[in-house]
């Protein structure tokens, strides 16, 4: 039986997370690795790669609820707007300008996850009432709300312009802010937050490919299809697109805590309209609806540029031999990759590792 | 009164701006079924077009004006051929996201350019009157003002001229109704869609210098007084051209009288709106239409089958 991986001899092997034991093998070597590059990785790139973690869950989140329900939402950044503040607000530390109350990150991780699914929840609503564009419309305007917001509420957010810290480290009452001592070994803040980030990106990652086998992912799968031929098939609309919309919104809330606990601080001018498109960006050049393709949209986001800066400093032009800053030229290119992807690769760079696999499953038969 | 007056006038010329861009918005939507979130792209970039040509190559103001718009016009026209062209037939968000990328990519070169110092359109009306602005009894009233709101009202009826008399107004009326049974009659639908583009590409570049004009120069936030003509078309319906301009009358109107009587309601009722908050009204008060109303106030109900 394991000489042929592609006969499942029960639905509930063919629907099983890992479906044959080369993906089973992949993912452990990867989680193993993924773990060993933590201990030889400079802080440049564990800080990057922990934002690609991060990132890939924010884009999971949305990948949820557009990708797999069919339900745009042009306001994923808001989402991960108040997962960071609630974490802001929980863990941080009180000052005169702003409130906080210091608690432990087992406290202040789910609960940011929850408030933002909690918003989510309550505007749900609306999302099912509208659909397709004039959703996505509305969802813009979420973008802006959420901003005055995060602009006007300074004892949460510190204003614009100004800021506030995030979180502090704090688990199981352990200050882990300087690093964590074991022995003569010591771990730093870095490696812990990528470990943190890393244990969390694979459970959230491991609960979308759940999702999706589910019964509730079908319902998803379904509405997307069609919401009507659904309605009619018994899928209760109200219950599972208000579902969808706060199950992402926690996988953004989530994202939003730890991603500013890595950056150490926040702006509320973060979360504005290029934020939340930045999103959709990596869910489509990752490829829309499936599993892999926001964390291949993520590492290729946060990575690309890195690469792009590498270049440049490389290089031996200065800044003024060039027209445009690296932000910009990332800008251009992002942009670029929007509009490429749509046309030429509408499933985004999980169409392409398809192909390749497949390709070199058969290879050197081309057929 | 005065106070009422005043906002109400520059609420009616700020309307009369975003429903250049708003009518943009509906032609592009109605012939090609793209909602095109480059539209307030378009507007910056006419309003840079027209400050390049007016302040740093010096050309006179108006003939700056008019190779701008016309500039601007061709690049809808050259965006809707290479980008857009490809993607008729895709699923309609897939397509408005590829817009949004068009808008990032026009912004950023944009924004590179504009720099630090915001961008003068070297137009002439600050100089008329009292630096620009003309008083009668009390109200303060900006020739740039005056000149949107007429040039607005022209451009709408040559536009509904068109749309009624001209032989490819027809066309394109034929196409929002029915690419293939326009292009069945021997309509050249390419063609049409190029000519939307190009159309508003006009209409946008007009709005953007409207924007942008006089005192309030180009910066590289000006888009966001562009992307307020979305609540517009949302308010109006996304497909009617009546209800792109009424729209964009209530979102000038709301974004006056916010302005001027923000401070009195806040005191008046103790509560705080916050700074800024005559840019969220807009998207507030979409909001709530579409709450009530899905497809705006104009919009044709889709009837949909399984």
């Amino acid at each position: 039986m394991s000489k042929r991986p592609d006969l499942f001899t029960s639905y509930q092997k063919e629907i099983s997370i890992f479906p044959n034991n080369t993906q089973k093998f992949w993912f452990i070597t990867l989680l193993i690795a993924s773990i060993y590059v933590c201990f030889i990785a400079s802080d440049y790139w564990l800080i990057l790669l922990t934002n690609a973690l991060l990132v890939s869950i924010a884009a999971w989140g949305l990948n949820i609820v557009s990708g797999l329900a069919g339900q745009i939402n042009l306001a994923h950044g808001v989402f991960v707007g108040i997962g960071t503040y609630t974490s802001a607000v929980l863990g941080g530390v009180a000052t005169r300008s702003v409130i906080g109350f210091e608690l432990d990150l087992i406290i202040w991780l789910p609960l940011s996850g929850i408030a933002a699914a909690l918003i989510g929840l309550i505007i749900s609503p609306i999302a099912v009432r509208l659909k397709g564009l004039n959703l996505g419309l509305v969802t813009l305007a979420f973008v802006f709300i959420g901003a005055h917001f995060f602009n006007n509420m300074t004892f949460v957010t510190g204003g614009s312009g100004l800021g506030r810290k995030a979180a502090k480290l704090n688990i199981f009452g352990i200050d882990l802010n300087s690093g964590y001592q074991i022995g003569d070994f010591l771990i730093q803040k870095n490696q812990i937050l990528y470990l943190i980030s890393l244990l969390v990106a694979v459970l959230l990652g491991l609960g979308v490919k759940n999702l999706v086998r589910s019964k509730t992912g079908r319902a998803f799968a379904a509405i997307r299809d069609r919401d009507i031929a659904a309605e009619a098939l018994g899928i209760n609309l109200f219950k599972f697109k208000a579902s969808a919309l706060a199950i992402s919104c926690f996988y953004g809330g989530v994202a939003g805590a730890l991603l500013t606990t890595t950056f150490g601080g926040v702006e509320p001018g973060t979360f504005n309209l290029l934020y939340s498109i930045l999103f959709i960006a990596i869910v489509i050049i990752g490829g829309a609806g499936t599993v892999l393709g926001p964390l291949f949209g993520a590492f290729f986001y946060v990575l690309f540029p890195a690469i792009i800066q590498y270049v440049v400093l490389s290089s031996n032009l200065s800044e003024q031999d060039l027209l445009i800053t690296p932000q910009q030229i990332e800008r251009i290119i992002f942009g670029l990759f929007i509009i490429l992807f749509l046309i030429f690769e509408p499933r985004g760079l999980w169409g392409i590792w398809f192909r390749l696999r497949n390709y070199f499953k058969a290879w050197p038969f081309s057929y | 009164m005065n106070i009422f007056l005043q906002a109400t006038f520059e609420g009616l010329s700020l309307g009369a701006v975003y429903s250049l861009v708003a009518i943009g918005f509906v032609l592009i939507f109605r012939a090609t079924d793209v909602l095109s979130f480059a539209q307030p792209a378009m507007v910056v970039v006419g309003a840079g077009f027209i400050s390049y040509f007016a302040t740093q190559l010096g050309i006179p103001f108006i003939f700056a004006f008019i190779i701008g718009i016309i500039l601007t016009g061709l690049l809808g026209f050259i965006l809707e051929r290479t980008f857009l062209r490809p993607m008729v037939g895709e699923p309609v968000f897939s397509v408005a996201v590829l817009t949004i990328g068009i808008d990032i990519l026009l912004r950023v070169i944009l924004d590179n350019w504009i720099g630090i110092n915001p961008k003068y359109m070297g137009d002439p009306f600050p100089s008329y009157g009292n630096f620009g602005s003309l008083n009668i009894g009390g109200l303060t009233i900006k020739y740039l003002e005056v000149t949107a709101l007429i040039t607005s009202l022209i451009l709408i009826s040559i536009l509904s001229v068109f749309f009624k008399r001209s032989k490819y107004g027809v066309a394109m009326r034929a196409t929002s109704l029915d690419q293939e049974a326009a292009l069945a009659q021997g309509i050249n639908v390419g063609r049409v869609f190029g000519l939307v583009w190009f159309i508003a590409g006009l209409l946008a570049a007009f709005a953007g210098f409207f924007i942008t004009g006089g005192f309030n120069t180009l910066t590289n936030t000006s888009f966001i007084s562009a992307l307020r003509a979305l609540p517009a078309v949302v308010i109006g319906g996304l497909d009617s051209i009546t209800g792109a301009i009424i729209g964009s009358l209530i979102i000038g109107l709301t974004q006056a009288y916010v302005g001027y009587y923000q401070f009195d309601i806040e005191s008046a009722y103790n509560i705080k709106l916050g700074n800024g908050f005559s840019i969220v009204a807009p998207y507030l008060i979409m909001f709530v239409i579409l709450l009530v109303k899905p497809h705006g106030l104009f919009g044709t109900e889709e009837v949909e089958r399984v």
